[in-house]
């Protein structure tokens, strides 16, 4: 069977790596090829799809990065948070680069790096775990990544390892002659009663053409915690993809705040599933959608088992001819008696031309349950500029007032103080052009 | 959940209604090609427009494939071993009710519509729909006399072509889905209601409807056209009788409401729903919408849905006039092994406008049921408003819910606020009443009487009435 149309290209074989050499990543890879050209290009017609349409994407002609690109440190440093006390894993183009990275100090049964490494030393720490989360029916994208699945992060922590500090993962983007494409793949295992907080930013060096096509899986053992905060603030012509597969055990916690930012066009999929019983997950997100960015996040939360909490409440400030889709579900399956699920999605619209589409989903076969999900879209309040104006403030210092303190009931939630100051800083620099 | 043994009799009680009359039907044998819709158009005696009309529904239906889209589940059908028209012998059409086949009165009497009694209690018209043929219209000089015209559609396409042909298929389009290319094609017999310029109509219009005769699909057409500052409320009632085959009913409502005109429209459904495996049952595939074509001009649709094995309609509003209002109000009920995916578009063009999406879903026993709604603000409906709030209640751990929104918004100045709840009966709620003194039935039937009361006080009187009763004698032993 030949590849779908316009994704070739993805599939160029990866390099021959240490992962080439087994035979079950090889039989997933293969699986993966054959998923990819069943499934084809989706259409509009594909509810996953409805309002994002693929042809922009496909018309850019993205070819992977195999170059491995030598960076000085110093090319590093205007992307670093500077006060941001972290264990860091750089990814250049979907490549762990060792040099940039810094993974002294880290304590007794943790492993921290790379996933070409880890298959090169010990590929049997990852034979049952790496697609286990994401499964066999992987989607479109998580298929594409698969096939070509070879370097990301790895973070595994043993049973009640608690890391004293957070993970941060840079993954930069370095243009070139022809647009490049990296898939990198990352796998975070926390075992029975680990804890540890994983920091995710995605950036560009230059502000070129590219695009990031990246797979997480998160799995929570019981008792395991992970705050999890995502930061995308690629550069503005570039395409992101991101699809996030989280497993929790039995009264595990997940905490996930979710920044959507950069690039021009995006598309999140976040799909968590409750696999023990009493676990709590909690989903947060803001988004800035400017002039022709378009945002598309999903989410699918899978309540299987009962007695599991979920909060899912995402924001999203529009402006220019900006569009944002928000397709969020959540599904209780017919034995998960007494869930607890919240969904909310919020959406302020500064100006004509710009577009939102929202679906809020709530799918329930239990009886014993507690669902409910909100939804608006609005303008500032008139009322509220007028009170600012009235007290001397002008009208675009209101505005962009008004719109912090709508963005900052998801900000504040973000830890440690260096990373809040930083997103910040970035929000408010492209609400001062939005406003 | 324990469910008492009385509890169990109530909840396997066979359906009140179920019965098949037994009269004389000419009915045209199963199967359709351009034939059939020749001689449906022929026996009507249509004007030649119409019956290109249908041939051209026709020839884009056979195009197209059924939509799976919605979350039912059910065998696929067989549309060529379907009957396409079947209508009551009643000889050369009778002149007054004691002309009417009495066979066909003592069905009206067993559904408890004794239409001389109504004519002159409730001052209700009736148009009374049994199978295809309208066969009894009443108050129609009365009507007349206001310039009200409220017939049969196969009447006013004989008698007003002209002023029925302008409007027809311009709000439903056959293009616009797979049922109602079907509808367009065949469709057998329904409403038509014409409301001169600033005539309120005298009374609230009513037609029953009733499906007969084995395997005969029923597709109706009903259309409203209410002139610039007119009122009228239309009144749709159904029960069916008992059968093992599956039926279809792919019926289409067009509204259309012109300059400060308003039509309220409201339907009380409670079709077979099939038996306790869910064998039998109507298969209610309608396609509903109302145009608010002229400035401040108003739709609104009530409904509460309690039978047929599936339901599958979205009662719309096209907001096209500036300062129009959409509204809909909604009951549905699934028990046993109902399937049910309705909902509402309101789809705002004209500046100003504004809708209201009320729907309460109570999902008992195996019943399944989805609320699927659009709410579309087009870039120029500046100032446009939706509120929506969308309720289901679970009764029993194998009955499902689901909620599906869709908000589209392309205008900054558009506020639209979106609510849903999904949840049990509380058990605070039921103690309160049992402590009380209250019985759990009616300490549940009182509660979901309460839940539903905001749609309920929507229908008009008679209505609200009968569908309180609907909806406790629905949910009778639903309950332990």
């Amino acid at each position: 069977m030949s590849p779908a149309p316009g994704f070739e290209q993805w599939l160029a074989p990866a390099p021959a790596s240490a992962g080439g050499r087994l035979d079950w990543l090889q039989t997933q890879r293969a699986a993966a090829r054959l998923s990819v050209a069943a499934q084809g290009v989706p259409g509009t017609k594909q509810e996953a799809w409805r309002y994002t349409s693929l042809s922009r994407l496909l018309e850019q002609g993205f070819v992977p990065a195999v170059e491995p690109v030598t960076l000085r440190p110093e090319a590093l440093e205007p992307r670093l948070i500077p006060e941001l006390d972290a264990y860091r894993v750089v990814l250049v183009n979907g490549r762990f680069v060792p040099g940039l990275s810094a993974l002294e100090g880290l304590p007794p049964g943790v492993r921290v790096g790379s996933l070409a490494e880890l298959l090169a030393t010990d590929p049997d720490a990852l034979k049952d775990r790496l697609n286990a989360v994401a499964g066999p029916d992987q989607s479109l994208f998580t298929a594409l990544n698969t096939a070509g699945l070879d370097d990301g992060l790895v973070a595994i922590m043993g049973p009640g390892v608690c890391l004293p500090r957070p993970i941060e993962l840079i993954h930069l983007s370095v243009g070139a002659a022809a647009p490049l494409l990296a898939q990198p793949r990352h796998l975070v295992v926390l075992e029975t009663g680990a804890q540890a907080h994983l920091i995710e930013r995605y950036v560009g060096l230059t502000d070129g053409l590219y695009c990031t096509n990246s797979v997480l899986e998160v799995m929570l053992g019981a008792d395991a915690v992970l705050e999890h905060q995502r930061v995308q603030l690629e550069s503005p012509k570039a395409f992101h993809l991101a699809a996030l597969y989280v497993r929790l055990g039995a009264a595990s916690n997940y905490r996930c705040i979710n920044i959507a930012v950069g690039a021009a066009w995006a598309r999140t999929d976040l799909r968590v599933r409750f696999t023990g019983e009493d676990a709590v997950c909690d989903l947060q997100g803001l988004y800035l959608v400017g002039e022709r960015q378009l945002l598309d996040i999903h989410l699918d939360v899978d309540h299987q088992v009962p007695r599991c909490r979920s909060r899912e409440y995402f924001k999203g400030i529009l402006y220019g001819k900006g569009r944002a889709v928000f397709d969020g579900r959540v599904h209780v399956a017919r034995d998960a008696q007494q869930t607890d699920a919240a969904m909310t999605n919020r959406n302020l619209v500064l100006c004509e031309g710009a577009e939102i589409d929202t679906k809020p989903q709530l799918e329930i076969e239990a009886d014993d349950v507690k669902c409910s999900h909100g939804t608006t879209v609005g303008e500032l309040d008139p009322e509220q500029l007028f009170y600012l104006r009235s007290r001397g403030i002008g009208a675009p210092l209101a505005r962009r007032m008004l719109c912090l303190g709508f963005a900052a009931e998801v900000l504040d939630a973000l830890g440690p103080e260096a990373l809040r100051m930083h997103v910040a800083e970035e929000v408010g620099h492209r609400l001062e052009q939005a406003t | 959940m324990t469910v008492s043994p009385d509890v169990e009799a109530i909840v396997t009680s066979e359906y009140e209604h179920g019965f098949v009359t037994d009269i004389a039907s000419d009915t045209l044998p199963p199967g359709l090609d351009e034939g059939v819709v020749r001689a449906i158009s022929a026996r009507k005696g249509e004007p030649e427009f119409m019956l290109e009309a249908r041939l051209r529904a026709l020839r884009h239906w056979q195009t197209m494939t059924p939509p799976r889209w919605a979350q039912v589940h059910y065998p696929p059908i067989d549309f060529q071993s379907i009957s396409y028209f079947s209508a009551p012998k009643s000889g050369d059409g009778p002149k007054s009710l004691d002309e009417i086949d009495p066979k066909l009165l003592e069905t009206y009497n067993k559904l408890g519509i004794p239409i001389e009694e109504q004519m002159a209690l409730s001052g209700i018209a009736v148009d009374a729909v049994f199978d295809s043929v309208s066969v009894a219209t009443t108050f129609r000089t009365q009507l007349a006399a206001a310039g009200v015209i409220f017939c049969a559609i196969s009447e006013a396409l004989r008698d007003y072509p002209d002023l029925v042909r302008p409007y027809l298929g311009s709000v439903v389009p056959h293009t616009d889905n797979f049922y109602a290319a079907l509808n367009a094609a065949v469709f057998s017999d329904g409403t038509f209601v014409y409301v001169p310029k600033g005539v309120r109509c005298p009374m609230e219009l009513s037609t029953y409807f009733r499906i007969n005769a084995r395997n005969t699909g029923q597709f109706e057409r009903t259309l409203i056209i209410a002139e610039a500052g007119s009122y009228v409320s239309y009144l749709e009632g159904c029960t069916a009788p008992m059968r093992d085959e599956n039926q279809l009913h792919a019926a289409v409502v067009e509204l259309i409401a012109m300059e400060d005109a308003e039509i309220k429209y409201s339907t009380v459904q409670n079709w077979y729903p099939g038996d306790a495996q869910g064998r039998g049952g109507i298969y209610n595939f309608v396609t509903k919408r109302g145009d608010c074509r002229g400035a401040r001009s108003k739709i609104s649709w009530t409904q509460v849905e309690t039978g047929s094995a599936i339901t599958w309609k979205y009662p719309s509003c096209i907001l096209r006039g500036d300062d129009s209002v959409g509204e809909f109000y909604s009951v549905a009920v699934t028990k046993g092994r109902q399937q049910a995916d309705t909902g509402t578009k309101m789809i705002h063009l004209g500046r100003n406008t504004s809708s209201t999406i009320v729907s309460k879903g109570i999902a008992a026993g195996e019943g399944e049921q989805t609320y699927r709604g659009l709410v579309r603000i087009a870039a120029k409906a500046a100032g446009a408003r939706n509120h929506t709030q969308c309720d289901s209640l679970l009764i029993g751990a194998r009955c499902a819910a689901h909620t599906v929104p869709y908000i589209e918004v392309k205008n900054p100045t558009a506020q639209t606020e979106h609510e849903a709840t999904t949840s049990k009966i509380s058990d605070d709620q039921l103690f309160y009443c049992r402590s009380r003194g209250l019985t759990a039935e009616d300490a549940v039937s009182m509660i979901v009487n309460g839940f539903c009361k905001e749609v309920f006080k929507q229908l008009p009187m008679e209505f609200a009435v009968e569908a309180q009763k609907l909806l406790s004698i629905s949910l009778e032993g639903a309950v332990g």
